[in-house]
């Protein structure tokens, strides 16, 4: 399960839809946001991640029947002074995981914070999954599954507990996203594209993708 | 230390003259062959340097002082003439007592939270930097420091990068504390502002170089929806530590501690520009994104000494005055 499991070759080549879309990973430092993006994306992990600086860029692609969802996918750097460049990042995209650490309640309350920026700010139609990383530390837990669970529900929110170190709901986080965005002809980006977001441009990279993940 | 003997020796280990562990596909040949032509310049450029540090081991800030940064400062040199020509050793002269007294001093807290937390996510590869290294308590200890002394703007992440390789190279934390002090203050001012609205200006600014100095390119990237803040905040903030080889961030920095925020401008300028027609030839914004990321480090970066070269010669002139009233307009442009 580890290993890119959302990544499966489909059987055949059953050419299906294409859909591309833009994530953003958003919470407090160190609650484990870039773990997660590399566990997802190169399933590993490095007990020492390196501190992200601005943001950083990576892209996985998913198989959902007969549609391909690639994600481009945006780490943000957690500290609150960053903050500000953080619209940049979540404008236009179609989905974000906010992510906090289950042994630190104050990541949890910063994460309602970004939940609700983005559910002021961000595209009306935005995904919205709330990770409680770090899930293999339970013995230090500080924050309750059923307290972010019902304000998960409340909110609307996808919610799963996750551990980018076990890889635990890992891909399934992102696989719960995928299947949530709408899959319209054409694309999921398109519509919102159209809406003035500057930074998809999936209309060309569909062109010269083609392939279900490569 | 000599210089020559930190990097003698060491092109087939698996870690580098500075402590860094280096990936498995690491090119040994390509750097082989750069090393064996860099240590016969890096030994001609000693021998020059030689005739110009003082016997009190100073050297003074002069036209002849800023070519040879610009032809790089050898590694024996180095701490000394960066402390001289940027005015941190001035600075450290004045203060002599600061440092210690605001590492005795109490501490506030969540600078102190803030700063533990990138203790073990600065340089993971570095075997100093290491759990079993001995640099995080000066790591610690000079970035707590420097954000008491400019407690308005506090401890910014990305400058725990820069210290870091600053600690590596310079090997004093007080002076390291010094050095940073100065280009926070004097020579990067406003560069870590909790706003950071001088670093996206900055970024916007290079965007307009890479208009006015290569308006197809320009024209293309917009084509491709890439905004200036989404590529370049790493660069800028960490003055490309951790963002290209160690070397070549070295003789970037031997022009910054001499001449200034400029140098930072035209080597993301060039990087982008030597690449051009890769760039023209992306297609989407994830191919271009990704492109970007390949810019920064490969043989065409490794040989430091070639690039530096034409950062100063293919670049054309950046005129003080143009880049000024740029700088200007792009900071009003960032709300
Ligand atoms: N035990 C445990 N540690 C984790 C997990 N995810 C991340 N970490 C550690 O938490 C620290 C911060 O992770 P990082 O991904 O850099 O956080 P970010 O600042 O949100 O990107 C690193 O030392 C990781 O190794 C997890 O699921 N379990
Ligand atoms: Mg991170």
């Amino acid at each position: 399960m580890a290993n890119r499991a959302g990544a499966q070759r489909p059987n055949g080549a059953t050419q299906g839809k294409i859909c591309q879309f833009k994530l953003v990973l958003l919470g407090e430092s160190a609650v484990g946001k870039s773990s997660l993006v590399l566990r997802f994306v190169k399933g590993q992990f490095h007990e020492y991640q390196e501190s992200t600086i601005g943001a950083a860029f990576l892209t996985q692609t998913v198989c959902l029947d007969d549609t391909t969802v690639k994600f481009e996918i945006w780490d943000t750097a957690g500290q609150e002074r960053y903050h500000s460049l953080a619209p940049m990042y979540y404008r236009g995209a179609q989905a974000a995981i906010v992510v906090y650490d289950i042994t630190n309640q104050d990541t949890f309350g910063r994460a309602k914070t970004w939940v609700k920026e983005l559910q002021r700010q961000a595209s009306p139609n935005i995904v919205i999954a709330l990770a409680g990383n770090k899930s293999d530390l339970s013995n230090k837990r500080m924050v309750e599954y059923e307290e972010a669970q019902a304000y998960a529900e409340e909110n609307s929110l996808l919610f799963m507990e996750t551990s980018a170190k076990t890889a635990m709901n890992v891909n399934d986080i992102f696989l719960a996203i995928a299947k949530k965005l709408p899959k319209n002809e054409g694309g999921g980006a398109a519509q919102p594209r159209q809406q003035g977001m500057k930074i998809n441009n999936s209309e060309t990279s569909q062109a010269s993708e083609g392939g279900c993940c490569k | 230390m000599a210089g020559k003997s930190s990097l003698d020796n060491v092109t087939q280990s698996k870690v580098d003259g500075y402590g860094f562990e280096r990936d498995g596909d690491f090119d040994h040949s390509s750097y082989d062959e750069f090393m064996s032509r860099y240590l016969a310049i890096l030994s001609r450029r000693s021998i020059r340097w030689s005739g110009i540090v003082s016997k009190k081991n100073r050297v003074p800030r002069s036209r002849k002082v800023k070519r040879y940064c610009r032809k790089g400062i050898p590694n024996e040199h180095r701490p000394m003439v960066w402390m001289c020509v940027s005015g941190a050793q001035e600075s450290m002269a004045s203060s002599p007592l600061l440092y210690q007294t605001i590492l005795k001093s109490q501490h506030d807290e969540s600078t102190v939270e803030a700063i533990t937390i990138d203790l073990h996510r600065t340089f993971p590869d570095n075997i100093y930097f290491s759990a079993n290294g001995n640099l995080r308590g000066p790591l610690f200890n000079v970035l707590i420091a420097l954000s008491h002394k400019n407690s308005d703007q506090g401890y910014c992440q990305g400058v725990n990068f820069v210290a870091g390789l600053l600690l590596l190279i310079v090997k004093n934390e007080e002076k390291v504390f010094w050095l940073l002090d100065t280009l926070m203050n004097d020579i990067l001012p406003d560069f870590y502002a909790p706003d950071m609205k001088a670093t996206q200006a900055e970024q916007e600014l290079l965007g307009e170089i890479i208009k006015w100095k290569a308006p197809d390119l320009h024209a293309h990237l917009k084509k491709m929806d890439i905004q200036w803040c989404l590529v370049a905040t790493k660069w800028f903030l960490c003055l490309f530590a951790d963002v290209m080889p160690v070397e070549t961030t070295l003789r970037i920095w031997d022009c910054l501690f001499y001449e200034g925020d400029k140098i930072l401008l035209r080597v993301a300028a060039m990087l982008i520009i030597q690449n051009k027609d890769q760039f023209l030839r992306c297609r989407t914004f994830t191919e271009t994104m990704d492109f970007f990321k390949q810019i920064v480090n490969n043989p065409k970066i490794t040989d430091c000494h070639a690039f530096l070269q034409k950062c100063f010669t293919e670049l054309g002139p950046f005129p003080k005055a143009k880049i000024k009233a740029l700088r200007e307009e792009c900071m009003q442009g960032v709300k």
